[in-house]
């Protein structure tokens, strides 16, 4: 069973069972696929590798089309003016997919990693504390996109249809079971962060 | 993208403000980073963000993640449209809701 991460000197340290390990490792890794670049080749050409992050940015086509989850992840930076959000995401779109890629990446590799605790315990530092609290919003706002969250009142129907499944036979349930639990995990990682 | 928190404070959005308003940029109205309120993002983790990247106190970020929350938006910085892209794109690098526009 999975205990509450708290600050121990420089470390956060706290308890997941191999399970609850395992499945969010996998969650992470699953995000990370929706989310990495589709072209994201690096020449290692300091030059070449900064005019292909700049490139055209996602077409009218591809946007029309993109998962719901990924649009959560990549929102319309104006809420009014379609030519403010086409100008961001060729500026910025890339480099923000890159940035989630490598930090989910990060976030996983920190809770595989042998280093990263024997067992049950799970012992991270700062910054890889950091790299998990804030990839989970990432996995957090994928399940909530799969489950219809959309406002508060979506949360307090799906907890309510949660707290009175009897088995974990209903997708949706199951789905919003795992988004319950990393927003626990969530929480303590930003209580111990800032405590 | 740093995540970490910065070591020292830096201006707050109402000194931004002033400075925007001084005789160089004196005719443009200044643009703005909005935070909409989604029902994914902890209270805590948006109070953190506020604090880790504008180098926000505390209470100045806990005020602005309650705005975001009660009032379902906050202004949480304001200056050059170049700035607020900057701002908008950090906010989405931590997957916080931000859009920019010109100043109300």
């Amino acid at each position: 069973m999975a205990t509450a991460f708290k600050r121990k000197g420089p470390q956060i340290v706290g308890r997941l069972g191999e399970q609850e390990r395992g499945l969010v490792v996998e969650l992470l890794t699953q995000t990370h696929e929706l989310v990495a670049p589709a072209y994201d080749e690096v020449t290692g050409d300091v030059f070449t590798d900064l005019m292909s992050s700049m490139g055209e940015g996602p077409g009218q086509e591809e946007l029309a089309d993109r998962d719901s989850a990924l649009r959560r992840l990549l929102p319309d930076a104006s809420r009014d003016d379609p030519e403010i959000s086409a100008e961001f995401r060729r500026l910025t779109e890339h480099g923000l997919r890159r940035t989630k890629a490598t930090r989910l990446k990060a976030a996983a590799d920190a809770l595989r990693g042998e280093s990263g605790g024997r067992g049950t315990k799970v012992v991270l530092d700062v910054a890889q504390a950091q790299d998990l609290m804030v990839a989970l919003t990432d996995v957090r706002l994928v399940l909530g996109d799969r489950v219809g969250l959309q406002t508060e009142e979506d949360g307090e129907r799906l907890q309510a249809r949660l707290e009175a499944s009897e088995g974990l036979d209903d997708p949706v349930v199951v789905l919003y079971a795992y988004y319950d639990f990393l927003t626990w995990l969530q929480e303590s990682l930003a209580q111990a962060l800032m405590g | 993208m740093s995540v970490a928190p910065p070591e020292h404070a830096t201006p707050d959005v109402d000194r931004d403000v002033e400075r925007n308003t001084d005789v160089q940029e004196g005719l443009d109205r200044p643009w703005v980073t909005i935070v909409w309120n989604d029902p994914v993002n902890l209270m805590s983790y948006v109070s953190w963000v506020f604090q880790s990247y504008f180098g926000y106190s505390r209470k100045k970020a806990e005020r602005l993640m309650m705005e975001v929350h009660t009032q379902g938006r906050a202004v949480v910085s304001s200056g050059s449209r170049e700035k607020m892209e900057a701002d908008t794109e950090a906010m989405h690098g931590y997957s916080l809701w931000a859009t920019l526009q010109k100043d109300e």
